[in-house]
C-alpha cells in the first residue's frame, strides 16, 4: 500500500511520536551541550544505571519499574551536585560509584525477586512508537523547563559552561547553577529513557549536540544547532523508519550519526576564517 | 581608613597537611602588594583565601571592611574582586573574546538580566586599554598564551573591580611578552586606583612594580620591602 508522509499522521502512536519528537528534539540536544562541556558523560551512564536499579525496586515490590526509574533518576541527580561538593570529589568519580553500586544492588534484587533479567532491562529500551498522552506532557513540560532555563539564565550557563572558577569569581551563584544543570541533566535523562531507551539516549541528548560544537562559534549557535540538528534527525528518523520498515530509535541515531559526519566535512572542507563567523 | 586586604594569622590546611600557618598580610586602598615564594608554598591559596573561595581554620579575614567569617554567601564581595589566574581556559570553547570580557561584567549586570549597551562599551573601552579590542571577534582559544592572559585581565577588569587579584599572570609567557603585560597592568593599577595584590616566584620581575613585598616561605609570611 502507497502512502505519503501526511498519511502517517492517520496513526496516533505517529502522531505522539512526532510531538514528543518537536519537544523532545528541540530540547533535549541542550543538555547534551552541557555533558559535553562540563564533561559529564559519566554522569550520564549513572544515570542509566540508577534508572535500571529503580526499574528492579519497581518489579520487586510489584509497581510500575519506569515510574520507579524516573523516581530513582530525579532524586539521585538533586543528590549528585551536592553531593559531591560535600565529599569533595567530581561528579565523574561520585559517578562512576553510583554506577557500579546501582548495578550491583539491581543485579541483587532481579535474582533475589526472581525476575526474568529481560524484563527488568525493559526500562533499557524504551519505545518512542508506544509513548502515551501522560507522557507527552511530561516530556512537553521537562522540554518548556529546559527551554526556559537556557533562554532565561544564558549568560550564567555560558559562564559555569566556558569556567565554573571564572563564573564563580564574577560574582554569579555558580554552585546554584551547577546544580540546577545536573538536576536537569538527570531530568532529561529519565525521559528520554522511556521515549527510546537508555541506550539510545545519545541519538537525542549527545549526538546533536556533538555535531553542534564542530561547526559553532558561539554558544548561541552551538545551542541552535544543536536543537535544529536534534529536530532533523528525529523527523527524518520517524519518516524513514516508517517507509523503510526500520526501528525508529536506530534510524534516528542514523540520521544524527550522518548530520556529524556532514558536519565534520564541512569543518574540514571549509577554511577556517569562513566557518559560520 | 580601613585596609582593603588584611589577613591576620591565617592558618588553611588540606585534611593534614597544612599550607598556611600564620599568614599576615595588609593592603591599603591603592596599594601594589606582591607575594614572593617557591612553588608549593601557597601563594594560589592566599589568593582564594582572599576572594573567600577557600575558609581558613583559623585567623581573621577583612577585605574592603568586611570579615569575611561573618558571611554565607560572598558573591556581593566577590563583584569587587577582579581575579586573573595563573593560566587561562584553553578548552575549546566557543567564545569570542568581547563575550569572554563581558562575562566579567555578568555579575554586576543581575539575574536574568541581559547585558546593556553600557556594559558593551565598558567592554570595548578595557579591550581598547588593554590592547586586544583588535582581535575581539576571534575565539579565545585560537589566541596566543600572552593574548589570553590580556583578554583574562581585561575580563577582571571589566568587573570594575576594586581589588584585582594576579595569580602569576606571567609564568607561561617569554620575556618580553612578561614585560609587556606587567606594564599594561601597572598603568591600569594607577588609572584605576585600584588595590591590587600580585603573587609571584619571580621577586625581581614585581619588584619595581611593588608597594610592599612579602615573601611566603613554608607557610608564613614576612614583609621584605615597604615603600
Amino acid at each position: 500500500m502507497e502512502m505519503n508522509w501526511i498519511e502517517i499522521l492517520n496513526f496516533p502512536f505517529m502522531r505522539h511520536a512526532l510531538v514528543a519528537i518537536l519537544f523532545a528534539g528541540t530540547a533535549f540536544p541542550l543538555i547534551g551541550v552541557f555533558i559535553i562541556s562540563l564533561n559529564l558523560i559519566p554522569l550520564r551512564f549513572a544515570m542509566m544505571h540508577i534508572a535500571l536499579l529503580g526499574g528492579a525496586i519497581g518489579l520487586f515490590f510489584k509497581v510500575d519499574p519506569l515510574l520507579l526509574g524516573l523516581l530513582c533518576c530525579i532524586l539521585s541527580s538533586m543528590a549528585l551536585g551536592p553531593l559531591s561538593e560535600k565529599m569533595k570529589l567530581g561528579v565523574g568519580i561520585l559517578s562512576g560509584y553510583f554506577m557500579t553500586l546501582t548495578l550491583a544492588l539491581a543485579f541483587i534484587l532481579i535474582y533475589k525477586a526472581d525476575i526474568h533479567v529481560l524484563e527488568a532491562f525493559t526500562i533499557l529500551w524504551g519505545n518512542i512508537l508506544s509513548l502515551t498522552i501522560l507522557d507527552l506532557i511530561i516530556i512537553g513540560l521537562i522540554s518548556l523547563m529546559v527551554l526556559a532555563k537556557v533562554f532565561l539564565f544564558f549568560k550564567e550557563i555560558q559562564a559555569i559552561l566556558y569556567d565554573r572558577e571564572i563564573a564563580m569569581g564574577v560574582g554569579l551563584p555558580e554552585k546554584g547553577f551547577y546544580y540546577m544543570i545536573i538536576f536537569m541533566l538527570g531530568l532529561t535523562i529519565a525521559v528520554s529513557m522511556r521515549m527510546i531507551g537508555a541506550l539510545l539516549i545519545d541519538a537525542f541528548v549527545l549526538l546533536p549536540a556533538m555535531a553542534a560544537t564542530l561547526i559553532s562559534r558561539s554558544l548561541k549557535q552551538t545551542f541552535f544547532f544543536s536543537s535544529l540538528f536534534g529536530l532533523l534527525s528525529g523527523l527524518a528518523g520517524l519518516i524513514l523508519s516508517f517507509f523503510l520498515d526500520i526501528p525508529t530509535s536506530s534510524m534516528i541515531i542514523l540520521v544524527a550519526s550522518s548530520i556529524i559526519a556532514g558536519c565534520f566535512l564541512f569543518k574540514r572542507l571549509l577554511p577556517h576564517e569562513e566557518k559560520l563567523s | 581608613m580601613h585596609h582593603s586586604v588584611e589577613l591576620r594569622d591565617v592558618h588553611v590546611r588540606f585534611g593534614t597537611i597544612r599550607i598556611l600557618s600564620g599568614v599576615s598580610i595588609e593592603a591599603k586602598p591603592c596599594e601594589f602588594i606582591s607575594i614572593v615564594g617557591a612553588n608549593g608554598t601557597g601563594k594560589t591559596t592566599l589568593l582564594k583565601v582572599i576572594n573567600g573561595t577557600l575558609r581558613p581554620f583559623h585567623g581573621r579575614v577583612s577585605v574592603l571592611g568586611y570579615d569575611l567569617s561573618r558571611y554565607r554567601s560572598l558573591n556581593f564581595l566577590r563583584r569587587e574582586i577582579g581575579i586573573v589566574p595563573q593560566r587561562s581556559n584553553s578548552i575549546q570553547f566557543p567564545l569570542r573574546v568581547e563575550e569572554a570580557v563581558l562575562m566579567g561584567r555578568y555579575g554586576k549586570i543581575g539575574l536574568v538580566h541581559r547585558p546593556k549597551k553600557e556594559d558593551w562599551n565598558k567592554a570595548f573601552e578595557i579591550m581598547e586599554a588593554v590592547g586586544i579590542k583588535p582581535f575581539c571577534k576571534k575565539l579565545v582559544h585560537e589566541l596566543s598564551g600572552g593574548e589570553q592572559q590580556k583578554v583574562a585581565l581585561a575580563r577582571a577588569l571589566a568587573q570594575e573591580p576594586l581589588i584585582l587579584l594576579l595569580d602569576e599572570p606571567t609564568t607561561y609567557l617569554d620575556h618580553s611578552a612578561q614585560s609587556e603585560i606587567m606594564e599594561v597592568i601597572h598603568t591600569l593599577h594607577h588609572q584605576r586606583e585600584l588595590t591590587t595584590v600580585m603573587v609571584s616566584h619571580d621577586a625581581q620581575l614585581v619588584d619595581q612594580y611593588s608597594d610592599k613585598i612579602y615573601l611566603l616561605r613554608e607557610g608564613r609570611s614576612s614583609l621584605i620591602k615597604s615603600n
